[in-house]
């Protein structure tokens, strides 16, 4: 099943996943998933607990290669190229597809350092520039106004919403093309998340966005594009209004309206 | 009523027991502090810290063995942390599930409770005896054996406090794994690897025995690593057998003052480390 864009927009392919299977030691974990994540868009994957959302997710920046026995076959294209290929470099990988977590993980050091730490590693800027580049990120992260005179606090010291956004400002100062989300706002009261989504919805505009989440409203809220996971499999991919109004299949259907999950 | 009376009465029975059994561990901490403190704390004068350990029946003090044990114990650390750190490591962060990890860190619990005077013989055996004398540098190896697997330990235990998000974190940064341990899990292990450290120098700071078939004793001040050098604990152990008073007043002062070093450190590791469960 190779999605189509129903709109008819011709919008490209950021990121094309070919009949990729996924295993935790003998386990199998995803059954030949085919998907498309369109490039400035936010696509959601939904799906209940166990249904392989995150370990989809985790492939598309191979965070997976961290552990010795989990292993993807299949393609996953980004620009085309495939990123599985044993030839890719990681950390360059990384640096182009950014990932923000279910928990904020703010780094052991101030604010300011927070950030400029991802910058500095690629790229060799001045002081200045480094500056410009930290209240940018800030300022994009809509983190600015809150942290300006403390920038060199602890960066641990934020509230958890603010400590999310850092996170989400660290991963857009090293200008990634792709922000993969997982669960980002499932450790945050509602007016944070409802921050951190603005968030999203202004990110779109720069890069493109794939997010995994439990809430069905966050990701009717958020997205344009939403894929349906259920046990390991794939089982639908439409636009958001269309999956959220009459989607195809059934089980899509009883998860949306709550009747599991 | 009668069933909560009963369990009321065991709770105080058994809560009497823990204040019992903490009172009788302390009364021996305290009654060594104290004795240490009556028989030592005369012989804390400025000469005690600026003359050489004296023949007996002479004044003197104790300046030789207290920078003989400064030397000894800051080149042991200077030799075992480095390679502590990095074992400590590569069990943490290498070596998860390998069989060499396993090994590695069975050996190097075995070390860790190892009788710190096999580790002076083992020293003996494969440095004084073909040097054919005794010298500061075999001490220092002796010391630094011991601080190697305390300085392992601390730093495996402290790095897997370190919470594996932070590393996935990290990673999505892009970074190599060699710097998301540099740059991440030391910074955020920081005060607890210190904290091994602290602990390190505090054990070896007393230890005798590896000293005795190593660096041996040496009357007079020297800061040549090839020959024999003085020590506190080594010092102590000759005055405190001697028959005569003056030498038995010295060992007294030089066991108070091992023990307020070992004491400050321990405070200032205890420190360290609230501050990291702070943070």
């Amino acid at each position: 099943m190779i999605p189509t864009n129903r709109a008819g927009v011709d919008l490209p392919a950021k990121i094309l996943v070919k009949d990729l299977n996924f295993f935790y030691g003998d386990s199998v974990a995803l059954k030949t998933v085919n998907m498309s994540v369109y490039a400035n868009s936010v696509t959601a994957i939904i799906g209940p607990s166990g249904c392989g959302k995150s370990t989809l997710l985790r492939v598309l920046n191979r965070m997976y290669d961290l552990y010795p026995k989990q292993r993807a076959e299949g393609e996953v294209l980004l620009d085309g190229e495939n990123i599985l290929a044993p030839g890719q470099d990681v950390n360059l990988l990384r640096a182009r597809v950014g990932m923000v977590f279910q928990k904020p993980t703010p780094f052991p050091m101030s604010i300011y350092e927070n950030i400029a730490f991802g910058v500095k590693l690629y790229n060799k800027v001045s002081k200045s520039e480094l500056d410009g580049r930290v209240e940018k990120a800030l300022r994009g992260a809509a983190l600015w106004n809150e942290v300006k005179d403390k920038l060199h606090a602890s960066g641990l010291s934020l509230s958890g919403g603010q400590q999310q956004r850092l996170c989400i400002a660290r991963t857009v100062a090293i200008e990634p093309e792709v922000i993969l989300f997982d669960e980002p706002c499932s450790a945050l009261d509602p007016i944070s998340t409802a921050k951190v989504e603005e968030l999203i919805d202004e990110l779109r505009e720069k890069y493109t966005i794939a997010i995994v989440t439990h809430s069905m409203q966050q990701a009717a809220r958020v997205s344009s594009y939403t894929a349906f996971m259920y046990l390991g499999e794939l089982l639908e991919f439409d636009e958001t209004t269309k999956m959220f109004t009459s989607p195809d299949k059934k089980q899509t259907q009883d998860y949306i309206t709550g009747r599991f999950g | 009523m009668t069933l909560y009376d009963a369990r009321r009465r065991k709770n105080m029975i058994y809560v009497g027991l823990c204040y019992a059994a903490s009172a009788f561990g302390l009364v021996w901490l305290a009654w060594i502090l104290g004795a240490l403190i009556f028989k030592g704390s005369a012989g804390l004068v400025p000469a005690t810290f600026t003359q050489m350990t004296p023949p007996p029946g002479s004044a003197g003090g104790l300046f030789n063995a207290i920078t003989g044990s400064l030397i000894m114990s800051i080149a042991a650390v200077a030799l075992g942390t480095p390679i502590g750190i990095l074992a400590g490591t590569y069990l943490a962060e290498y070596g998860s599930g390998s069989k060499l990890a396993f090994v590695v860190r069975f050996i190097n619990d075995i070390l860790l409770s190892a009788p710190s005077i096999v580790i002076g013989l083992f020293v003996y055996q494969i440095v004084v005896v073909p040097m054919g004398h005794f010298s500061a540098l075999a001490g220092m190896l002796a010391l630094a054996i011991i601080v190697i697997p305390v300085v392992v330990r601390t730093t495996e235990d402290m790095l897997r406090l370190v919470p594996n998000q932070l590393r996935e974190a990290s990673s999505a940064l892009g970074l190599p794994k060699s710097m998301v341990i540099q740059k991440i899990a030391y910074k955020a292990a920081r005060a607890g690897l210190t904290t091994g450290v602290l602990l390190a120098i505090a054990r070896i700071s007393g230890e005798t025995a590896p000293l005795l078939f190593t660096a041996l004793n040496n009357q007079f001040f020297a800061t040549n690593i090839n020959a024999p050098m003085a020590s506190l604990p080594v010092v102590i152990f000759q005055f405190a057998l001697s028959p005569y008073a003056d030498w038995q007043r010295l060992a007294w002062t030089g066991a108070l003052i091992i023990t307020m070093t070992v004491l400050a450190l321990s405070i200032v590791a205890r420190v360290l480390g609230r501050q990291r469960t702070k943070s």
